[in-house]
């Protein structure tokens, strides 16, 4: 049946946690109402675009877009737009600086800059509809390597094109399956590595949940290649929508042939499992990962043997992460040498960002390699919300490391993200502010990476565990002469003792904060003053005499009674009762509570 | 008995720090006897390539107090022994001490290791304690169906452990029990495997687990003070159950929401955007809705 248009609603775990299903049920509802069901089609998509607007909705073949919405707008939208045509511009997205409504997709900033590789049907098809996908080109690159390709073909194939391991490491993915395919063990594995473990990265989650056919060709294309018959894909446990949604598409697709024995009538069989991890970060480094699925405590091991040569059970295991295996259908597609031509020298194609943190534009984001950090955070996220002034941008999650102003014009690649201490990590990205206390924020990563170290290297399960304790010092006003230097010799022997990525990436927040922001350490230990007012233990609240309308909202909502005041009088807080929870901030509508 | 101290000690364990403790008492004057369970001394340090923070190498510094503990005078190295009854009181106690056999004449052996490696059999050093336990019949029956479930897969003990929580809400000790026993898997191994997860716990969970997100995105937005008001509205701490087993405090690395930041969720129910001010309410809205189901 045709339909005259199409209502495209992210129902994505994000605009779910906003209420996107009320919106859906209301939508069908008020369709109905107007007889329009044989002429509106209600489609549910995943991870559509700026994840901080949900719930949003796309109304084809127009690509008109509405934003943050609410179940009370829906009559309204319906009767006007699907019933009347006419498009609801109080509901758009509206441009930060410009102030007016931008009516289309691709005329929104944020939009405008991407290209879609991995993402390619991102918000654009029913991730539960196996039909959608293969409308938009989905399974082609699977039967042309199966009619005209061989193994070797694709390898050489992928090598051209240059592609790269998005996890994070960077290794050249199609010489890490030549290894694995001339290895002589057999079986052969194929894992895909789907345990974003790291804080602030939601870059698959959103494949799986928006687009899981892709990545199962994906896996399809690599099998192929290196000769396994049997593939895992490992996946959070918090994940449980992105576990359903994978776990559907794989049933459809055994359904219509194209799992399990002679995928298209070949002789080439291949079957998918879901491995669902249980919330431990280590797992995300190969060799734990590995270790997981066999059910043995999830601890690293020595490299080498590297898995291509002995992984899983044993046996020759190649492991890709859910972004690099959701590019191969558009690389098979296009050709190498398409992909070869974006990006930079070393580093070819796109990458998935998660764009999170203090920014406006906060989201998923697919940009060409050699993209800057300005353009990313300027222009795509559309500046930092509030008129606030931008600090620092943290890549690549609990290994990675914050970048300062001075260095915004550095441009994304794998080698360059590293020469300024951080790195590419999986792709999350979390922006910072002036009130976010860098010294706080390497304590919070400490913290992170010392609950998650699995304890088997001494340097890394005891070096990180004082770390934390020196940081928490310096944040509670008792650091000491020498800390700093302290720090730095225990990050830098942590690194060189421990054994897999996870000790030995994890000093690194705390070594580029020092690096480029040393002078908070200083005022912390010196001055015992928090700069970015942010140190529960270096701030205080007072209220503001002369602001305070007496208004007694924060009397109310005090949780120790610490607000002393009649009402209609200024209020003044009690010191010895304030226990520093904020929420007199955060309920004040005159700004009459001052931190510092 | 007799109070006149004797000068002489006892040190169990012939790992690192066994060793130095034996060599200053031994150069000290006392006479010492040093108890090992395994066939020889060393430990863990042994084994390891780097010792921290200093990254010496773990053999090098190692290696010279096995040979002087090995030649000290004053030091008796008792081997593959394990202590039994200990008697009497401080300065002056009497211990049994159960020598295990060698069958290798130590005098005579020069530690070549050609034996070990042509030996065609391997055993475990310590062999599992057998432990029998009895389920109740439903209970039993639950089980069992988990694991019929996996019962020909490799590596089955993590999705057994999942399913067993699916059910339970926790991983009861009796459970693990039945499990190692039906399994002849080691409960130390199953207690490794639960205990170094997040989804596992050892202790029933309540019937609502709040969870706040501690990603980086939630934390530079308050995820932290979120955390603290639900600490004390509930009166309980991170990682506990109220009282009344209704609700469990819980922390998550990232819910991947980073977009709606900071993120809360209350069993499959996720709040985006969430405010401090918000957390009586929440709390107010579980409990009202728990009195009306223990109601109907």
């Amino acid at each position: 049946m045709a339909y005259r248009c199409n209502v495209l609603l992210c129902t994505c775990t994000m605009c779910v946690s906003v209420g996107a299903l009320k919106i859906k049920s209301k939508l069908e509802e008020e369709v109905k109402r107007f007889n329009l069901e044989n002429e509106v089609q209600i489609i549910s998509t995943g991870s559509s675009w700026l994840c901080t607007k949900g719930p949003t909705l796309i109304v084809q073949p127009d690509d008109i877009v509405y934003q943050l919405l609410k179940e009370k707008d829906i009559p309204n939208l319906v009767e006007e737009h699907l019933l009347k045509g006419r498009p609801v511009h109080s509901l758009m997205y509206i441009h930060p600086e410009e102030l007016h409504p931008i009516e289309k997709l691709q005329d929104i900033p944020f939009y405008h800059d991407q290209r879609l590789i991995a993402l390619w049907n991102r918000g654009i098809i029913d991730p539960d509809e196996i039909d959608e996908y293969i409308a938009r080109d989905g399974y082609k690159a699977l039967v042309k390597v199966l009619q005209n390709m061989t193994p070797e073909d694709v390898i050489q194939e992928i090598k051209d094109s240059g592609l790269r391991g998005r996890g994070g490491g960077g290794f050249p993915t199609g010489l890490k399956w030549e290894f694995c395919r001339k290895n002589p063990g057999s079986p052969k594995y194929l894992i895909c590595n789907a345990d974003e473990g790291d804080p602030g990265a939601f870059m698959d989650r959103s494949i799986i949940e928006a687009d899981p056919h892709s990545l199962i060709e994906g896996m399809l294309l690599a099998a192929y290649a290196i000769g396994a018959e049997k593939g895992y894909v490992y996946v959070r446990s918090e994940y449980p929508l992105a576990i359903k949604r994978l776990d559907g598409a794989i049933i459809k697709a055994r359904e219509y042939g194209l799992l399990g024995k002679g995928v298209f009538g070949s002789d080439f069989n291949f079957d998918v499992e879901i491995f669902r991890g249980a919330g431990a970060f280590v797992c995300g480094e190969e060799t734990s990962l590995i270790h997981s699925i066999e059910g043995e405590p999830a601890e690293p091991r020595q490299r080498p043997p590297f898995p291509v040569e002995k992984g899983l059970f044993g046996s020759p295991t190649n492991i890709n992460n859910v972004e690099t295996l959701s590019c191969l259908p558009r690389i098979i597609n296009f050709g190498a040498k398409w992909f070869a031509k974006i990006g930079t020298e070393k580093s070819k194609g796109t990458k998935v960002f998660s764009l999170a943190g203090k920014i406006n534009n906060a989201g998923l984001v697919e940009v060409p390699m050699g993209i800057t950090l300005r353009e990313m955070v300027f222009k795509i996220g559309g500046g930092i919300p509030n008129r606030k002034k931008f600090k620092a941008v943290q890549t690549g999650g609990p290994s990675g490391g914050v970048i300062p102003e001075s260095m915004l014009d550095l441009p994304i690649d794998y080698e360059r993200l590293q020469e300024a201490g951080a790195i590419m990590g999986s792709g999350g990205m979390i922006v910072m502010d002036e009130d976010d206390c860098m010294v706080d924020i390497a304590r919070y990563f400490i913290e992170f990476t010392r609950d998650e170290s699995c304890g088997k290297c001494s340097s890394c399960r005891e070096g990180l565990d004082a770390m934390y304790e020196i940081l928490t010092n310096i944040c509670k006003g008792n650091g000491k002469d020498g800390d700093i230097e302290f720090l730095e010799e225990l990050g830098e022997a942590t690194i060189n003792a421990s054994m897999c990525g996870l000790g030995k990436s994890a000093p690194n927040p705390v070594l580029t904060s020092i690096r480029h922001f040393r002078d908070e350490y200083v005022a912390h230990i010196r001055d015992k003053k928090c700069p970015a007012k942010s140190c529960v233990d270096l701030i205080e609240y007072s209220v503001d005499q002369e602001k305070c309308t007496g208004c007694f909202i924060c009397n109310v909502n005090c949780p120790t009674n610490a607000i002393i005041g009649e009402k209609k009088k200024p209020q003044t807080i009690d010191k010895s009762k304030c226990i520093k929870c904020s929420v007199c901030f955060e309920v004040c509508r005159f700004d009459a509570i001052k931190v510092g | 008995m007799s109070n006149k101290k004797v000068g002489s000690v006892l040190v169990i364990g012939a790992g690192i720090a066994g060793i130095q403790s034996s060599l200053d008492l031994a150069n000290s004057g006392f006479k010492v006897y040093l108890l090992e369970q395994t066939p020889a001394i060393g430990g863990t340090m042994a084994q390891l390539d780097k010792t921290f923070p200093t990254n010496d190498c773990a053999m090098c510094i190692v290696s010279p107090k096995l040979v002087d503990c090995g030649r000290h005078p004053n030091i008796e190295i008792i081997t593959n022994a394990e202590l039994g009854k200990v008697f009497g009181e401080a300065g002056n106690f009497k211990v049994e001490v159960k020598k295990n056999p060698r069958y290798v004449d130590e005098d005579k052996c020069t530690g070549c290791a050609a034996c070990t490696q042509n030996c065609p059999v391997s055993i475990a050093l310590y062999p599992v304690e057998k432990i029998s336990i009895l389920l109740k019949k439903d209970d039993a029956d639950k089980v069992d169906a988990i694991l019929k479930e996996f019962k020909d897969k490799k590596g089955s003990l993590m999705p057994i452990l999942q399913s067993i929580t699916r059910e339970y809400n926790y991983l009861p000790e009796d459970i693990l029990k039945y499990i190692s026993q039906k399994l002849d898997i080691s409960l130390a191994k199953i207690y490794q495997i639960a205990t170094f997860y997040n989804a596992f716990s050892l202790k029933p969970k309540g019937k609502y687990t709040v969870n706040v997100c501690f990603g980086t995105a939630c934390y530079i937005k308050g995820g932290n003070r979120i955390l603290e008001a639900f600490e004390r509205e509930l009166g309980i701490t991170m990682g506990n159950t109220t009282e009344d087993l209704i609700f469990g405090l819980e922390t998550i690395s990232c819910f991947g929401c980073c977009g709606q930041a900071p993120v809360v969720t209350v069993n499959e129910d996720i709040y985006g955007h969430f405010r401090v001010t918000q957390v009586p309410k929440l709390i107010k809205k579980y409990r009202e809705e728990e009195s009306a189901k223990t109601k109907a």
